[in-house]
């Protein structure tokens, strides 16, 4: 049996676009690696372990109704599926409770979500060091906090996680924030466009006013950062007027998320750089169709716009895959596209302010000393890549190859984009001309023991 | 210092963590249990034999890689802790030597 369309990811995007796809009668499966839907942002929204997750904020609460929604609709779920390959064939590999199995499919919708803006700063790999998204992830599937902790980096990410503790009562050492000062400058212009998206803005001011009068230490404006420690973090060191250090076992780091491409890459999906953003992002249409036409692609993983905009571009790329299935007439598409199509173009002002005011600085964008680790898995430092580059290797693939950076089982996830920039650093061209690894299936580590447990026979299929 | 804020106290299994008995609420993450445990190495870096810890919890960084049941290279912060499993920090490196089973070394 071959579905319509096999969507990857059941976050706000995924879960929209399987409604829209059920709905209209299409043979639809969910496949997400998380117990319950609701992707990174709606986490446990429907089951969180805390009596009271009203103090993870409204938006959070309001995705229950989502996962509710979905759950009700004759989309086919499966949780705790991870899938590892995703063919341009349609063929969709994944392991579920140990036993890797294949589905076929005749439209493919990605919808992989964000990941955190990798931070190399000196001390990074201690541990204790964690990124902020990992504090909420903590804090949503399995209510547990850090205290005394410190956050560190800039974003509205990060000013959530602070607001979180504290409506918690979790105290928190201090927050360090980086947003360059010149920032609340430059955004400006885009403030009156930000506007349109009023309620936003006014829930994002109000977050930094209940930071800043909780009474935490927060240091503005704060610049070259450094984790204190030998074996573990002890604390963190960082410039703002003068010299500071703050003590903590628990630093979290945060300058903004990215699409997380893993999947798309392998697929040979073209990519292109998006710089308003400072990332990589798959090239997609207005309607989320990647290079490669049944492959289409939604929500923060086609480009960060959040958890609401994701919806709307999830129900967008559903229509758009129920014309391609022929289930819609390109006129009734557009009609019923039109509403969504309008809320996307409302949002992107308030995006843009935020991109701007946001935007990740250089200096932690990329690793500043010659000993900071830029990849995790295989242990290599920025000068062991100035090394690499200087012998001849100009490109992602060929500092790979020399280096062994990025060949480490995150599969280049942390150190892909520092090694972008830093060789358009290098080169004096943009990150477009540099390029990214070449990625291959499968996404993550596989044993010869769970292949070996392979079935086959495709789900659902006849005997 | 880590502590759980879980209101409602859930069915627990009991896995063991580096050998210590640990009690847990059933669906919990494996990194979860080790943290609130207070053992925060998840593996060694390959190279440096240096610990490391959780850094994303989100499955992207693979900084959380234990043995769980002797089958090395699982994600701390994906898998669920289930009765009896035995979960450990993995500390296979570039020196290492692979134990084969049915092969002598």
């Amino acid at each position: 049996m071959t579905y319509d369309c096999v969507i990857v990811g059941a976050g706000p995007a995924g879960m929209s676009a399987a409604i829209e796809l059920a709905n209209a009668g299409a043979r639809v499966l969910v496949l997400d690696r998380a117990p319950r839907a609701g992707g990174q942002i709606f986490r446990s929204a429907a089951n969180s372990p805390l009596s009271d997750s009203g103090a993870l904020g409204t938006d959070y609460t309001a995705g229950s109704k989502l996962i509710e929604r979905f759950e009700a609709s004759n989309a086919e779920h499966l949780s705790e599926a991870d899938v590892w390959h995703v063919g341009e064939d349609g063929t969709v590999l994944y392991t579920q409770d140990g036993i890797p199995r294949t589905v076929q499919t005749r439209e493919i919708l990605l919808c992989p979500g964000a990941m955190e803006r990798p931070m190399p700063i000196p001390g990074w790999t201690l541990p204790g060091v964690m990124t902020a998204g990992a504090a909420q992830v903590m804090l949503k599937s399995d209510a547990m906090v850090a205290e005394r902790a410190i956050f560190a980096g800039s974003g509205p990410l990060l000013y959530l996680i602070v607001a979180q503790y504290l409506r918690l009562g979790v105290k928190v050492a201090a927050l360090v924030d980086t947003t360059p000062r010149r920032n609340y400058l430059t955004s400006l212009p885009k403030v009156p466009g930000a506007l349109r998206s009023w309620p936003m803005m006014f829930k994002g001011l109000g977050m930094m006013r209940e930071i800043a009068s909780s009474g935490i230490p927060v240091f503005k404006g704060a610049s070259n950062l450094r984790v204190l420690g030998q074996d573990m973090a002890t604390g963190l060191e960082f410039g703002c007027r003068e010299q500071q250090r703050v003590m903590s076992n628990h630093v979290f780091l945060h300058h903004g998320v990215i699409p997380h491409s893993n999947i798309s890459r392998s697929l040979g999906l073209s990519h292109i750089w998006n710089a308003a953003q400072h990332c990589w992002q798959v090239q997609t249409d207005a309607w989320g169709q990647s290079s490669v036409p049944h492959v289409s692609v939604a929500g923060d993983g086609a480009g960060i716009i959040g958890a609401d905009a994701a919806q709307s571009a999830g129900r967008l790329t559903a229509l758009n895959i129920l014309k391609r299935l022929g289930r819609l007439t390109p006129a009734e598409r557009d009609r019923k596209a039109s509403e969504d199509h309008a809320v996307l173009a409302k949002m992107a002002p308030f995006r843009a302010f935020i991109d701007q005011l946001y935007g990740p600085s250089k200096c932690l964008c990329l690793p500043q000393q010659a000993d900071t680790i830029v990849c995790r898995c295989e242990e290599r430092r920025l000068q062991d890549l100035k090394e690499g580059f200087e012998q001849g290797a100009r490109d992602p693939n060929a500092l790979k190859s020399l280096t062994r950076c990025g060949m480490g089982p995150c599969q280049g996830r942390q150190c892909g984009p520092i090694v972008s920039s830093l060789l358009a650093d290098w080169r004096q061209e943009p990150e477009a001309q540099v390029g990214y690894y070449r990625l291959r299936s499968p996404q993550r580590l596989l044993s010869l023991e769970e292949l070996s447990r392979f079935q086959s026979r495709p789900r659902g299929g006849a005997e | 210092m880590f502590s759980s804020l879980r209101s409602t106290p859930a069915k627990t299994v009991t896995v063991t963590v580096n050998s210590q008995s640990v009690a847990a609420p059933e669906g919990q993450t494996v990194w979860a249990t080790m943290a609130l445990a207070g053992q925060l190495t998840t593996r060694k870096a390959a190279l440096s034999g240096e610990d490391r810890s959780a850094f994303c919890a989100m499955g992207v960084c693979f900084e959380c890689l234990v043995q769980i049941d002797g089958t090395p290279n699982q994600q701390a912060c994906l898998r669920r802790v289930r009765d009896g499993m035995h979960i450990q920090t993995q500390d296979i490196t570039e020196t290492s030597k692979a134990p084969i089973q049915g092969i002598p070394e």
